[in-house]
């Protein structure tokens, strides 16, 4: 109690939410975040199928932004984040020691690498739904709402997933410095 | 707010209530003819899986020192997330897409989220019993 008393000079009436507590949050933000993303798309493709009365049709063209922000979305957030920060550590200080430290830079460039890959399908997800967009629907003239809707909602969509993907990354990057001043 | 309740009344009250939530999503398709709101049961009943799952694992191996403490509870809350809006998304997609009416999609959405609602409550009101339950026989 005493301790709980000394950490802080006020007293509000409410507790504040943990760092757990708002990281569990932002997972579960990112996930609905995901979700609708992926609903936004999904509605474009089954409205061509089902609903549509012009003749421009959802193809395998209009999955592939979608599909290259699922992959950006997975490869960002299965790298091991201490990866990377061990090669930021090992690289910052000017300690070398013999063996390890080249070890471990190499893992921090493979690392860093495949983040590089991971980020660039998912900008290349979005702006491949905006060249759709374009391409597909405006330079032909299709403007008006209910036939342009399907490739909005691409784009839309493309930009949830990127959206979730920056959420999920933030809420595990706030994990590493809680414990990182935990360790320290 | 010691209000005693048998865990009877709390298991038939809860059944009641789920199965209020699948005659909602029943009668959703059955009156229209249309028996695309079933997905719904479908991705509500999943929903609640992953986070039971991954949390379980977790308390298993919660080691002070280990890399990264819960990548698998993140993993679990996130898919979570990710069916829940789908149960809610679902419905509303399809209305738009003209494939089921207005009231279909209000009555699967209502029932969806009762069924998952009613399945959540039991695991909240169960797993605090058990402990309790641990209590009562360590203390």
């Amino acid at each position: 109690m005493d301790l709980e008393q000394e950490r802080g000079i006020f007293r509000f009436p409410f507790k504040f939410p943990t760092s757990a507590g708002i990281r569990r949050l932002c997972v579960y933000f990112s996930g609905i975040l995901y979700a609708v993303g992926f609903w936004l798309f999904l509605d474009a493709v089954i409205y061509s199928k089902h609903a549509n009365a012009s003749d421009v049709h959802v193809t395998f063209v209009d999955w592939i932004p979608f599909l290259c922000s699922t992959f950006g979305t997975m490869i960002v957030n299965s790298i091991e984040k201490n990866r990377l920060l061990q090669g930021a550590l090992s690289s910052g200080s000017g300690i070398t020691s013999l063996g390890g430290d080249s070890l471990d830079s190499s893992v921090a460039w493979q690392a860093r690498v495949v983040l590089f890959f991971g980020f660039a399908l998912l900008a290349g997800g979005l702006s491949g739904s905006i060249v759709v967009l374009i391409i597909k629907f405006l330079v032909k003239n299709y403007n008006t709402y209910p036939t342009v809707g399907m490739g909005i909602n691409n784009v839309l969509g493309n930009f949830c997933i990127v959206l979730s993907c920056i959420v999920l990354w933030i809420a595990q990057n706030m994990e590493d410095e809680y414990s990182y001043s935990l360790t320290l | 707010m010691d209000l005693k309740v048998s865990p009877l009344t709390k298991i038939i009250s809860l059944s009641g209530f789920l199965a209020l939530g699948f005659l909602l999503v029943i009668l959703s398709c059955a009156l229209f003819h249309n028996y695309y709101p079933l997905f719904d049961i479908l991705i509500f009943l999943l929903a609640p899986i992953p986070n039971s799952l991954f949390s379980k694992s977790n308390l298993d191996n919660a080691d002070f020192m280990s890399d990264s403490p819960s990548n698998a509870q993140d993993f679990g809350s996130f898919l979570t997330g990710l069916l829940a809006t789908s149960g809610i998304a679902l419905p509303v997609v399809f209305y738009h897409c003209q494939l089921i009416g207005l009231m279909s999609c209000v009555m699967s959405i209502l029932g969806g989220l009762i069924i998952y609602s009613s399945i959540v409550v039991f695991s909240w009101f169960f797993h605090s019993s058990w402990e309790h339950e641990e209590d009562a026989l360590f203390g």
